[in-house]
């Protein structure tokens, strides 16, 4: 029995194949498992090519998985066009639509000979059981229920509930169609069997969510009340899990007109009080930096969420990318320090985001949440999350004294100066983009502009000290190291714990605190590494810069990056550790090897 | 509102020096909101008042209510942030004519259709001030600047037409030839319950044009109560408005006779009826439960 | 010079005293203004002038209070603020940056003929013989300011007639 299945499903649009990804995680929660699905898409808004990966476990999930275990490909070309984003491999069960009327031989896959491939004539099968070809992705279910023993029960539950209100005949009609799949599956069994064991957590409540879903929830947890932003993907869901729930709790929502005003109210509100957001990717981001500069230098809280995605410009605005990280650190003018926070997974979004606002309130400034595609639109489920370990920090307001000739800006030792807000009394002041001066007046002299460029840079110390924004994992002396923030993480802590399974001495940092950069907590890091590699998803190995740009990183460190939408698999990060052993290992026999 | 008569207009007067050219018309306008706020009463802790960037732009500085002096042209973005985050505050907004027509321009459309609470007042003296003398959005065709040695080559905006055609429920126009009626717009402006707009004529003493300084202006305006205008009339507003530019119109042009909801109220009205029964926000994560 | 809902003929002397003290207010006021303006804009001897100008304004302003009260004690007043406007006090672009003491005399000397004009233009629509003493006497008055003005201005050594501009530095842009 295996403990974990990868599957690539691919088709076009009107396949349903994202609809039958959705089933299957949902099935899968249903009987305990853990898992993971993530989208891809091509262009079109319908039609294009689709595709998704679900990965399913008897334990924990740390990414969404390398080659696949089982593909899936309603049709060649569209299952083509995702390349290396649904890798098969020698160990792969490939399942095919025979109506393409390719031989099992002559399959598209250049230089790779699957484990096993299965031409199914699916369609004729959802036509003759259901009436209509559009039942594919339910055939697709029933074979998969019937093969890899997924959703036996839970699927057609989940199915059923979905379309109670739509009437009896649909259900019978999916019914039947599942059952076909599941028939046919049985009657041609695999040659190696590839049963998934049953999960000791079945039973338990799980949740279901993505990242985007899951960063607005947090932010609501987190006392956020208000969001102004404008629709970009792949951010959009984060707007829209606003205007479905936060008016319940006294909250607003403005859907501005375009990404200038969408931050610009939530500066304002913030200005009158709230704590307030906004979210979007990168062509947003660039038109958001003016804003960001107002905030930093008015030193109002907020969060900024960008969602990257394969950029410059439009780029590729469905695809995962992590590229703007740059962008993220140096966009507005002027010297500002403006705290860039990652999470790394659809689960740690609740944690990295309530952290962003805690930032945000505590030292009064915005925060940039930069979450990827990957995690916004993947799909976990998750065990119960206990908040009641999460601290919620609010903005220090002036009481009493303070209030007596109040200064808005003061000098205090932490740098930081307790605000007021709209409708306070005794608080009045001018929030300005202006320098200005301790009780807010404008000012254009040079000594005053460094004092406060001081108070607004100093402030930050103790946030590159926060060693719980670092996870560092294996052992802690080791002399070779991964670094990988984001999406890329995940895959990263798989690798670990492959490379450590061969008997490498191998360590990972995970940093959730991109900027400012915690020189401290990097040195720590680096002082047993002799060699190293920074992975990422950027095509200027922009972390592995940024990191020199603050650290002398050891000469051994190397940096692995290629561009968004080609995904890392966790053998890709092992293979490169095992160059780096073996440079290791030369390096160190010439040492001992006596000159001549 | 808590309103009370107990306020006067130094009240509202801050110790910040203007920074504005002696005889600039903004000193005028900065006194008739002082002397409208007076009359409304409102504490200047209550008051949040909102600009961009230009000359006119200072001008939250100088009073004593809650002040943001922003970035270029997103006054109207940010003051409806706050208006949103507490209704309860009186908000107005100001600035100049091309950080509301020009680099701003694409706000004012959409603040109109939302019909927010919120007084937005221009000082519109058809001339970038701050950056010394360059084309603005209401400069005549025809003129010569530092950026138009040859003349303008295109039509100014008439703000007025423009609040009009987007359907804003308050358009009024003022100017320093009368003080106590721009003192009395701005406050029947800040009373209309929705989006309202002032534009006022504050000559230029240093780019201006000599017709546009207050002799000039005294010699073109004329009183639209004077004239018969009745103000719940948008077309004959529509018409009037039509002469910004040779004729100065003081007065209300437009006031909706039956202002429509405001979105700020819409919101207080959808929080309420929702927020009835919700869970609280701590079991967030309940929703993502599946059985 | 503007004045909204004053019924001439029906003007009291109470009502036309407190009138004068208003106007007399807010030409104090626009004074002062201007002469913060000068000080704030490096032009000492104009904000001199101007800070004269109101304390000239205020005493006026000071000696109608004190007749009204002695007249008519505490009754409360009719009149208010909003129904006039620049009737003494200079127009309020009549300041200008690097104003030279003359050009500041004759910001002054203009607001003087236009508050002349004034009580002149209200003279024939009045009834009541006091109100009409009182607004001759300020007419009077306003001539006899005038008069001050021009010989002051006179004393003056004449201006070079060569333009500011070619001197003082070119606005700073922000």
């Amino acid at each position: 029995m295996r403990k974990d299945l990868v599957f690539g499903m691919a088709g076009s649009g009107g396949d349903g194949i994202v609809s039958a990804g959705d089933s299957l995680l949902q099935a899968a929660a249903a009987e305990g498992y853990h898992g993971v699905m993530t989208k891809s898409f091509g262009s079109q808004i319908r039609g294009g090519e689709s595709s998704c990966r679900v990965r399913i476990s008897t334990t924990p999930i740390l990414n969404p998985g390398g080659n696949l275990d089982v593909a899936v490909a309603l049709n060649w070309d569209d299952f083509l066009k995702f390349g290396a984003e649904l890798p098969v491999s020698g160990n792969t069960v490939v399942i095919y639509e025979a109506a393409t009327k390719i031989l099992e031989a002559d399959i598209p896959l250049v230089g790779v000979t699957p484990l096993q491939v299965i031409a199914v004539p699916i369609a004729e099968m959802a036509k003759a059981t259901a009436g209509t070809e559009r039942a594919k992705n339910t055939v697709v279910l029933g074979l998969i229920a019937g093969w890899f023993g997924i959703g036996a029960v839970a699927v057609m539950k989940g199915i059923r509930k979905k379309l109670a209100k739509k009437g009896e005949e649909l259900v019978d009609a999916n019914q039947r169609a599942f059952d076909a799949g599941r028939a046919f599956a049985m009657e041609h069994p695999l040659k190696v069997s590839m049963n998934v064991a049953a999960s000791a957590t079945k039973g338990q409540v799980k949740l279901i969510t993505d990242g985007n879903d899951m960063c607005a929830a947090a932010a609501i947890f987190a006392g956020c009340r208000f969001f102004g932003g404008y629709p970009i993907t792949p951010s959009t869901e984060v707007m829209q899990f606003f205007t479905d729930h936060v008016w319940k709790y006294n909250g607003a929502v403005l859907q501005a007109e375009d990404e200038i005003a969408g931050i610009g109210a939530a500066v304002g509100a913030s200005f009158a009080g709230t704590k307030a957001m906004t979210a979007t990717s990168g062509p947003g981001l660039s038109l958001k930096s003016e804003m960001m500069g107002l905030a930093s230098i008015a030193e109002l809280p907020l969060v900024i969420v960008d969602v990257q995605r394969g950029g410059p410009s439009t780029g590729l605005p469905t695809k995962t990318e992590q590229s703007d990280l740059f962008a993220a650190a140096f966009s507005a003018h002027g010297d500002v320090i403006r705290p860039v926070l990652a999470p790394t997974s659809v689960a740690d979004t609740f944690r990295i985001t309530i952290e962003a606002f805690n930032i945000a309130e505590y030292y009064q400034t915005p925060v940039i949440v930069l979450s990827d595609q990957e995690i916004a639109s993947r799909k976990e489920t998750l065990d119960p999350i206990d908040t009641s370990q999460f601290k919620i920090i609010n903005r220090v307001v002036p009481t009493g004294t303070d209030l007596v000739d109040y200064k808005r800006f003061k000098q205090t030792d932490n740098h930081i100066s307790p605000i007021s807000h709209p409708g306070m009394l005794g608080g009045t002041y001018l929030a300005s983009g202006i320098e200005h001066v301790e009780s807010g007046a404008p000012t254009n002299s040079g000594s005053v502009h460094q004092r406060m460029n001081d108070k607004r840079t100093k402030k930050f110390d103790p946030l590159k000290e926060r060693k719980d924004l670092f996870e560092v994992t294996g052992n802690p002396d080791a002399p070779i190291a991964i670094l990988a923030w984001g999406s890329v993480a995940g895959v990263c802590r798989e690798a670990l714990e492959m490379a450590q399974a061969e008997g490498i001495n191998v360590k990972l940092m995970v940093p959730y605190l991109l900027y400012p950069v915690a020189e401290g907590i990097y040195n720590e890091f680096f002082r047993s590494v002799q060699r190293g590699l920074i992975v990422e998803q950027t095509h200027l190995a922009q972390t592995f810069k940024l990191l020199r740009m603050h650290i002398d990183l050891p000469k051994g460190v190397q940096s692995l990056a290629r561009s968004g939408a080609n995904p890392f698999l966790p053998t890709d990060i092992v293979e490169a550790l095992h160059r780096l052993l073996s440079e290791l290992q030369r390096s160190h026999e010439g040492q001992l090897q006596p000159q001549e | 509102m808590s309103a009370t008569c107990e306020y006067q207009a130094k009240d509202y007067k801050s110790d910040l020096k203007p920074i504005w050219c002696p005889g600039c018309g903004d000193f005028s306008v900065v006194q008739g909101i002082y002397r409208a706020l007076a009359a409304i009463g409102r504490p200047p802790h209550e008051i949040a008042f909102v600009s961009g960037i230009g000359c006119s732009s200072r001008i939250p500085g100088y009073t004593t209510a809650y002040g943001f002096n922003s970035v270029h042209g997103r006054s109207l973005p940010i003051a409806q942030g706050i208006k949103l985050a507490n209704p309860d505050l009186l908000v107005l907004a100001a600035g100049g004519d091309g950080d509301g027509f020009s680099i701003g321009g694409g706000h004012i459309a959409h603040l109109i259709r939302r019909n927010m609470d919120i007084t937005y007042i221009v000082m519109d003296n058809q001339i970038y001030g701050l950056t010394k003398g360059q084309l603005s959005p209401t400069s005549q065709k025809g003129r010569t600047t530092c950026t138009s040695r040859y003349g303008s080559l295109e039509e100014p905006v008439n703000p007025l037409l423009y609040v009009l055609a987007y359907g804003a429920g308050f358009v009024a126009q003022a100017s320093p030839t009368d003080l106590a009626g721009m003192a009395a717009t701005i406050e029947e402006a800040i009373r209309y319950p929705g989006f309202a707009f002032v534009n006022i004529q504050s000559p230029c003493v240093t780019y201006g044009e000599e017709a546009q300084q207050i002799k000039g202006l005294k010699a073109i305006s004329e009183n639209l109560t004077a004239l018969g205008h009745n103000p719940a009339d948008r077309l004959a507003a529509m018409d009037l408005a039509q002469h910004y530019g040779q004729k100065l119109h003081l007065g209300v042009f437009y006031r909706n006779p039956e202002p429509a909801p405001t979105y700020d109220g819409l919101v207080r009205e959808r929080q309420a009826l929702l927020s009835k029964d919700a869970p609280p926000a701590e079991n967030i994560l309940d929703l993502f439960i599946k059985k | 010079m503007t004045t909204r809902g004053i019924d001439y003929a029906s003007l009291s002397l109470k009502d036309a005293l407190d009138l004068a003290v208003l106007i007399e207010e807010e030409a104090q006021e626009r004074y002062e203004d201007f002469a913060a303006q000068m000080e704030q804009h490096r032009t000492p001897e104009a904000a001199t002038f101007f800070r004269l100008m109101a304390q000239n304004e205020a005493k006026h302003g000071e000696e109608l209070a004190a007749r009204r009260s002695s007249l008519f004690g505490t009754e409360p007043k009719a009149v208010t603020r909003e129904m006039i406007y620049d009737i003494e006090a200079p127009d309020f672009d009549a300041a200008r940056a690097f104003m030279s003491p003359r050009q500041a005399m004759k910001a002054a000397l203009a607001s003087e003929v236009k508050a002349h004009a004034f009580f002149v233009a209200a003279l024939p629509a009045l009834k009541d013989a006091g109100v009409k003493a009182l607004f001759e006497e300020l007419r009077d008055e306003e001539v006899h300011h005038t008069n001050l003005v021009t010989a002051e201005l006179a004393k003056l050594p004449p201006d070079s007639g060569l333009s500011d501009e070619d001197f003082v530095d070119e606005p700073a842009a922000q």
